[in-house]
């Protein structure tokens, strides 16, 4: 089926009404588990100042949540990124970190695109 | 900055606009890391912006450039996963709006395919959204004190990990009044560009080739890869580091809690680390 065909039998279908109350009951209950999260480190965050030894360790372990999460989604990832190669996935961040690393003004959008179009040209290839 | 042109196409890198101002930063971090972590937080010599709209619509510009691009990316992908797995438009735009949480929008959808209670999605997804509390926590701090206030419970929830990630850089050249002001701008622009991309991606879902749909799946990791690079406190370059290490080793351990984990064994070494010895080092090393 061609792109343009496909496009047309999706936007066909697109405004349809699908979901039972028990589905938005279940949205209803994400968000605001979701918000409480947000609200509790707002309210954490008048407690905190910025040059205690808490805001430091706090800060430290943030980071290293983050970190945690990136290198699992580019080493360990699941789905159609796992199809790739792990040392292209690596080869690919190299590269990205390269031109991140190699304009002076540390433009972060260019090394974005070289990695990601990097990745889509392994996509055609693979 | 302010009387520089901004390339909206540059997000990160706009606060080093001159040569002379490159040179500051530079020294700066050579300087001690004691009062490294004082001038990113604390004082700012030189005022960036004249008013808070000046630094709403800075926000909004940086805003227009990778953090879209990934946010968008990140959302189309859900879009698409809405789509094929038998969700409406509306519902699954809805999610996108009312969570604003990529990883914890992907539990729901799952937990509801396989039939779980409301119950059980509200506790899986609130463990998903559990960064955001130590996010909001190192972020808020920063704003001024007139700004730390009820008006923050709305606010907070423009926040997501790119908006924070971003703020935590920039706010280290915004004069405190105007943090506040950028951070929504940002965040703004943020949330609202993830109701465009879950709705192009619903509507595109299955048309698109494999090539781009990996494209879009790795611009996410990428991205975060890419802001480490701009991190300039040491302290905080080690928690990264070690993050990186205890991330997989308890990945492979237990899945469910592994970034909870991986953040406080990597995070609390990593912070005495670099109290017992980098910081005790800088100070013998500056006079």
């Amino acid at each position: 089926m061609s792109v343009t065909a496909s496009l047309a039998q999706n936007l066909d279908t697109a405004f349809a009404i699908q979901q039972g109350w028990g589905a938005w009951l279940a949205l209803l209950a994400a968000s605001l588990g979701t918000y409480l999260c947000r609200a509790v480190g707002v309210m954490l965050s008048g407690q905190v100042s910025q040059d205690s030894e808490f805001f430091r360790w706090l800060s430290a372990v943030t980071y290293a949540m983050v970190a945690a999460l990136t290198i699992r989604l580019i080493f360990l990832p699941i789905g159609l990124l796992a199809t790739v190669p792990l040392y292209l996935r690596i080869l690919v961040c190299m590269l990205a970190l390269g031109v991140m690393f190699a304009n002076p003004s540390r433009r972060l959008v260019p090394a974005l695109l070289t990695g990601t179009l990097l990745m889509v040209t392994i996509g055609v290839m693979l | 900055m302010s009387a520089s042109p901004i390339d909206p196409n540059d997000s990160l890198g706009g606060t080093i606009q001159s040569p002379a101002e490159r040179v500051t930063s530079e020294m700066d971090t050579i300087e001690s890391h004691q009062s490294e972590i004082q001038s990113s937080t604390h004082s700012v010599a030189r005022a960036r912006f004249t008013s808070n709209a000046d630094a709403f619509w800075s926000g909004v510009r940086d805003g227009r450039g990778a953090p879209a691009m990934v946010l968008f990316a990140g959302m189309v992908g859900f879009g698409a996963m809405g789509r094929t797995n038998g969700f409406d438009l509306w519902f699954t735009t809805a999610t996108s709006f009312l969570m604003f949480a990529l990883p914890g929008q992907i539990v729901m959808l799952e937990m509801i395919l396989v039939g779980a209670s409301s119950l059980t999605i509200a506790l899986a997804t609130t463990l998903t959204a559990t960064r955001f509390v130590t996010m909001t926590a190192t972020l808020f701090p920063m704003l001024h004190e007139r700004d730390r206030n009820k008006a923050l419970y709305a606010k907070v929830h423009l926040l997501a990990m790119t908006a924070w990630a971003v703020s935590l850089k920039e706010f280290q050249t915004i004069e405190p009044k105007h943090r506040l002001s950028y951070f929504v701008g940002l965040g703004l622009l943020c949330w609202l560009i993830s109701v465009p991309g879950t709705i192009v991606g619903f509507l595109i879902a299955g048309s698109v080739p494999m090539p781009i749909t990996l494209g879009l799946i790795f611009i996410n990791p990428l991205f975060f890869l890419l802001t480490f690079t701009e991190i300039k406190v040491s302290g905080y370059r080690l928690a990264i580091l070690l993050g990186s290490i205890a991330g997989p080793i308890c990945y492979l351990l237990d899945r469910d809690t592994s970034l909870l984990t991986a953040g406080l064994i990597g995070g609390t070494l990593a912070y005495w680390i670099d109290r017992c010895w980098i910081r005790r080092y800088d100070q013998k090393a500056s006079p």
